[in-house]
């Protein structure tokens, strides 16, 4: 199969397809716990799908496109999957109602029961019961009511579900067509410090002044600001990367070297002060990335990717469990200063990574204050309780142990136990248990499609993610200039580590933070930037081939 | 034609391909489906970019030497592009490896997880909820019977019913507290979350399944016992000999199911230490067994071959002095109730004090503890071992050995190692001292031994459906019918101390044997209403030598009655052990739990357990005729 456009679209038209059928898996699974789901959502969705998948003919008719179609494919790919989950979980009634939900949790239960009622009991049985008598049959789903979905055509339609991906194809769109212009990319090119300056501003603003997006919901507006950030390290470490070569007694020159940490810390301050770690998580891995394939002196990758090991190194050290620090001699006082350093919040995300199932001491500064409260709320039920801690330190490690499960480990647990129930092939789409996981619909979706498809749900996302990667470098190899090839290559490693930084913290290789997975989580703003992103490389392609071609040698140059 | 098409449309429906009449195989089919096609298009994709994968090579190089191509278009900078690629690969594979131990490895390799996986995953929860138990059913095996089913209620949910929710409490447990019957008898459903594979594979056309148990509990007996026991602290066991069978269990105080199903009344329930009533005392609480542990004593002389052993009865102040120093050991109410030379038979009627305590020790230690392990009761070196044995699940004959550990008594001890002292010995011989580890059941137990016709002890039972095992060959027929003989002079003699039981049972022509027992305990707490101990303030010397004023809980002396039977003499179909906390100190065991015994009995004749006496019967079921 040759990478051409009428193959990609073959493969384009199969994915609606497949997603087709992932959608009716979903509907079914739905009747079976006795809820219905929506078919404008899944028209919706399939329609999406089909727009995506003509795009590459309209792109190739009037933008005359003829860079490389894996890349979107493999967006597409993903995109698809994440429709399928989100299918999935939004239409059911436990997962999106909030006063209901243990409502639709006892219909789907009494569903179940009666099935089982229905296939198995004797009729004597089902009278004492206090069910009409009938023989034990198969269920049959055709005569059952199950709940009905109560939506609108507008209502689908309007909603932001359809709006922001069709907005995201049209940025996507708008960007292939901005970036292929060389005036524009020059002009980039030469005001990446202005445009970073621009970004910073109303970013550093918003940072300060509020929550920002955590008052609009669960949005993160930032998110686009990714781009601007990217595009001025790029242009300035384009320019210095030369510079940084020429050393004196083994050190680069100041002037060389003060711009680009200025640069590079920018990004720094608002994420900080937002403590959106896993987007500094991201941005220092796309820089290190970037520096390390400009720069050219060993020794100078050399310092940056040891210090950076040794950064981790200290942090992973300082909050490595107390058992497995004893373990090792000289580690606990190694420990101490770092874990007097390291803010709450970093300690107890550590904690959750290094040591979640394992419950903090009710003493602990980041956990007292949880503890505390839901400890006031188990008294308040019942007052005794308060003596029966005292007398018995049993009870108290056992109230610990259910306010770390029930508060803040609940997420991260119920998803491990998600990933472990998936197995192999998965528990079938609408037949897990994914509602049980808090807003897995965006950061926690691996952990949702881990339960549902399994093992090969997760491969199906990380092939599709290294497929991505790879045409995203191979772009950047084609690049002719030091700026394109820094800029394919920051935006290729934004997606991947941004999905790698997302899966690692639902399988516990990375602290869980709460960022989004690429192309495949529901979300706003995160959605746009991907597409945009997909789209700035996928100009780059385009200009690498017109560039190819353009200096193809004249016919007498070979002899083939 | 349009027909016909609609028809073969019809036909491709993915319910008529996976489906089968597993609903679940249709999503299963279609997942597979869908993954399988979606890996395939991963490929084709990997397969179109394989092609691009290689740096074009332009014409003109196609002429150079290959160092030249090389140098050409191999820069420094793609190099590393290259490197992080790798790089890149290798970090994905490593997260998905994490993937791959969550779903393979970690609840072999890592044990909190394996914890915190049982213990709070909400999807076995749901699966547990969503999948019905089985019905349990009393002895009689009618669905009327229930103790407990399901039953819709008025807003429509599927709840589950215990008829019984307070008289059965402590045997089918709570949901949150210890396991009791209702969460370990079920049979499991083997696999409650399978995957999609597995679906498709292995789950084939259901057959309509039965998970219903029954159980020897007889309903009517256990609502009877419990009836009897109202306002009084303490448990009653009936016990079927012949078989094992358990015909009633009960503990008063006792709980409300529905009330401890709610964590907050579940934590109340727990919280109430004045009258503890999630314990369960016919299992989980030790007695003293006063006078009723001389049968056991008894037991052992048989087994010694001394039955026929004649002892001396003592006057007061002198009475049994084991060794020289020692407190005489006296019958109650000081001096002696069988005096001068006195046989096996009248020691037992009276129940003497002084026969018992000097026949532990004639007959020794190591005879006592050989009997001691025969009838499922340990025997210790020391005082101090016996207060660590735990649970004995072992004693039980079940299916399962969840179900024995849901319902496993604590371990009933006595002590006979080469330290202790004579004195202390001959008073565990009569029930008191170190005896004083005894659980009801395992006092129904002593008396089911003799009441066997073969004397054999039988291994409880709860399940209805497995066949009776045996526990031990205790004692032989010939010596288990004198034994009976003799038990039954405390109950059909006058004179005897339980003669109260004949009165009772007065023109039904069932005979008895038994034993009564009175125990008293030192030091137990006081509690107040709210729960709290009762204290009182003490002077009290501190290490300095000082007399300082402290704080100790206030206690006193508590006398609880006992009482043993075994009905109908001739083939008991019944032993049963009644014990009743806090009698006070003019109350007897003779006059507070033999009653209830005789209640007991007479309850069950009238529900036919007892058997027409005139017929021979199967020993396995009693006959289910209403006696006369």
């Amino acid at each position: 199969m040759k990478s051409r456009a009428s193959s990609h679209f073959l493969i384009l038209i199969l994915i609606v397809l497949l997603t087709a059928i992932s959608h009716y898996a979903v509907y079914y699974g739905a009747l079976i716990r006795g809820y219905e789901t929506s078919f404008l959502t899944a028209s919706r969705n399939i329609g999406l799908l089909t727009v995506l998948a003509f795009l590459p003919v309209i792109l190739a008719r009037v933008f005359r496109f003829q860079g490389n179609w894996t890349l979107f494919t493999a967006s597409v790919l993903l995109f698809s999957i994440g429709l399928t989950v989100q299918y999935r979980l939004f239409s059911d009634p436990e997962y999106v109602s909030k006063e209901k939900k243990s409502e639709a949790r006892q219909a789907k239960i009494k569903t179940a029961q009666l099935h089982y009622i229905q296939e198995n009991y004797s009729p004597e049985k089902k009278q004492m019961i206090g069910l009409p008598p009938t023989e034990p049959a198969p269920v049959d789903l055709s005569k059952e009511t199950p709940r009905p979905v109560n939506d609108t055509f507008f209502g689908v339609m309007f909603s932001g579900r359809t709006l922001i991906p069709l907005f995201a194809i049209f940025c996507m769109v708008g960007v292939i067509w901005l970036m292929k212009r060389d005036d524009f990319l020059k002009l980039l090119q030469n005001n990446g410090f202005l445009l970073v300056l621009l970004t910073l501003v109303p970013l550093l603003l918003a940072a300060v002044t509020s929550k920002a997006g955590k008052s609009i919901g669960n949005m993160t507006p930032w998110e686009p600001a990714k781009i601007p950030f990217l595009i001025g390290f790029a242009a300035i470490l384009a320019i210095l990367y030369k510079n940084l070569a020429r050393t004196y007694w083994g050190v680069p020159r100041a002037k060389d070297v003060l711009p680009l940490l200025v640069m590079a810390m920018m990004p720094f301050f608002p994420f900080f002060v937002l403590k959106d770690f896993g987007q500094m998580m991201v941005f220092s891995s796309v820089y290190i990335t970037l520096f390390v394939i400009a720069v050219r002196r060993f020794s100078q990758r050399f310092v940056l990717i040891g210090s950076v090991v040794f950064l981790v190194g200290i942090l992973v050290v300082g909050s490595l469990p107390v058992t497995t620090q004893e373990k090792i001699p000289l580690l606990p006082t190694l420990a101490k200063p770092v874990k007097a350093i390291l803010p709450d919040r970093i300690q107890q995300r550590f904690h959750l990574w290094l040591d979640g199932f394992n419950p903090p001491s009710p003493e602990t500064d980041w956990w007292k204050d949880d503890y505390e409260s839901h400890y006031q709320k188990m008294v308040k039920k019942d007052p005794g309780l308060e003596q029966l801690a005292k007398d018995d330190p049993n009870t108290q490690k056992q109230i610990n142990i259910d306010a770390w499960f029930d508060v803040l480990a609940f997420q991260p647990a119920q998803a491990t136990f998600g990933l472990h129930s998936g197995g192999t092939t998965g528990r079938g789409l609408g037949l897990g248990y994914v509602e049980l996981i808090p807003v897995s619909d965006s950061d926690y979706i691996y952990a949702a499609l881990g339960e549902e498809l399994g093992l090969f749900g997760g491969l199906l996302i990380i092939l599709a993610l290294l497929v991505f990667v790879s045409a995203g470098v191979r772009t950047a190899l084609d690049s002719r200039d030091m700026f394109s090839k820094l800029c394919c290559a920051g935006l290729t490693a934004f997606i991947g580590f941004q999905a790698l930084v997302n899966m690692g913290g639902i399988t516990r290789a990375l602290p869980m933070t709460g960022i989004t997975l690429p192309f495949v989580s529901h979300g706003g703003f995160s959605l746009i930037t991907s597409f945009v992103m997909l789209g700035m490389l996928m100009a780059f392609s385009h200009r690498n081939a017109v560039d190819r071609l353009a200096e193809q040698p004249p016919e007498g140059f070979s002899n083939t | 034609m349009i027909l016909l098409f609609l028809l073969q449309l019809e036909k491709l429906r993915p319910e008529n391909i996976f489906g089968g009449q597993v609903l679940e195989r249709t999503p299963a089919g279609l997942t597979i489906v869908y993954l399988i096609g979606m890996l395939v298009l991963i490929w084709f994709l990997i397969m179109s970019f394989y092609g691009n994968f290689r740096r074009p090579k332009f014409n003109f190089e196609q002429n150079l030497p290959r160092e030249v191509v090389k140098k050409l278009t191999s820069t420094l900078t793609n190099r590393s592009l290259r490197i992080w690629q790798i790089v890149f690969v290798l970090l994905a594979f490593t997260v998905y490896g994490f993937h791959v131990y969550w779903t393979y490895y970690a609840t072999d390799a890592n044990e909190q997880f394996q914890f915190v996986l049982n213990y709070k995953d909400m999807r076995s929860r749901r699966t547990s909820a969503s999948n019905l138990r089985g019905w349990m059913l009393d002895r009689s095996g009618k669905l009327q019977n229930s103790l407990a089913y399901y039953k819709v209620d008025k807003d429509g949910t599927i709840d589950r019913t215990f008829p019984l929710e307070r008289e059965m409490a402590h045997l089918l447990g709570t949901e949150l507290g210890t396991p009791g019957l209702e969460r370990t008898i079920y049979q499991k459903i083997e696999d409650p979350m399978p995957e999609s594979w597995e679906i498709l594979t292995k789950y084939k056309k259901p057959e309509p399944e039965n998970r219903d148990v029954r159980i020897t509990i007889d309903r009517e007996l256990q609502a009877y016992a419990a009836k009897r026991l109202e306002g009084k602290i303490g448990g009653i066991v009936v016990i079927n000999p012949q078989t094992g069978d358990v015909l009633a269990m009960y503990s008063n105080p006792t709980y409300s199911l529905n009330e401890a199903g709610s964590l907050e009344g579940h934590l109340k329930l727990k919280a109430n230490l004045r009258d503890q009533p999630l314990l369960n005392r016919a299992t989980r609480q030790f007695y003293i067994p006063g006078s009723t542990f001389k049968t056991f004593t008894m037991i052992s002389a048989f087994r010694a071959g001394r039955q026929d052993i004649i002892l001396q009865g003592k006057g007061s102040p002198e009475c049994y002095t084991p060794s020289r120093g020692a407190r005489p050991i006296c019958d109650a109410g000081g001096g002696c109730h069988a005096c001068g030379d006195v046989g096996m038979k009248e020691a037992f009627k009276v129940s003497s004090n002084q026969f018992f305590s000097q026949l532990a020790n004639e007959l020794g230690r190591e005879r006592m503890g050989e009997t001691a392990n025969s009838l499922g009761i340990t025997a210790t070196e020391t005082p101090k071992e016996a207060l660590t044995q735990g649970f004995y699940p072992g004693i039980w004959n079940t299916s399962n050995p969840r179900i024995a550990n849901a319902i496993s008594p604590a371990r009933s001890t006595i002590v006979n190692g080469k330290d202790l002292s004579l004195h202390d010995f001959a008073l565990e011989g009569m029930g008191q001292g170190l005896a004083g580890q005894m659980t009801p059941l395992q006092m129904a137990l002593i008396a089911s031994a003799p009441a066997n016709m073969e004397g054999k002890l039988m291994k409880p039972k709860i399940e209805y459906d497995i066949p009776p095992q045996m526990y031990s060959q205790v004692l032989t027929a010939e010596q288990a019918a004198v034994i009976r003989d003799i038990m039954s002079t405390v109950t059909e003699e006058s004179g005897g101390t339980g003669g109260i039981v004949r009165a009772k049972l007065l023109g039904t022509g069932i005979q008895t044997g038994g034993k009564t027992g009175t125990a008293d305990k030192e030091g137990v707490v006081v509690y107040n209403k709210d729960g709290t101990k009762k204290m009182k303030k003490v002077k009290q010397k501190n290490e300095n030598g000082e007399w300082v004023e402290v704080e100790v809980p206030e206690t006193y002396k508590r006398w609880d009655g006992w009482f043993l039977a075994i009905a109908p003499l001739e083939n008991p179909q019944l032993a049963i052990a009644v014990v009743i906390e806090d009698i006070g100190g003019s109350g007897y065991g003779g006059t507070t739990a033999a009653p209830i015994a005789a209640d007991m009995i007479l309850k069950a004749r009238e529900l036919g357990l007892l058997g027409d006496k005139y017929k021979p019967q199967t020993q396995e079921k009693p006959a289910k005729k209403k006696g006369k």
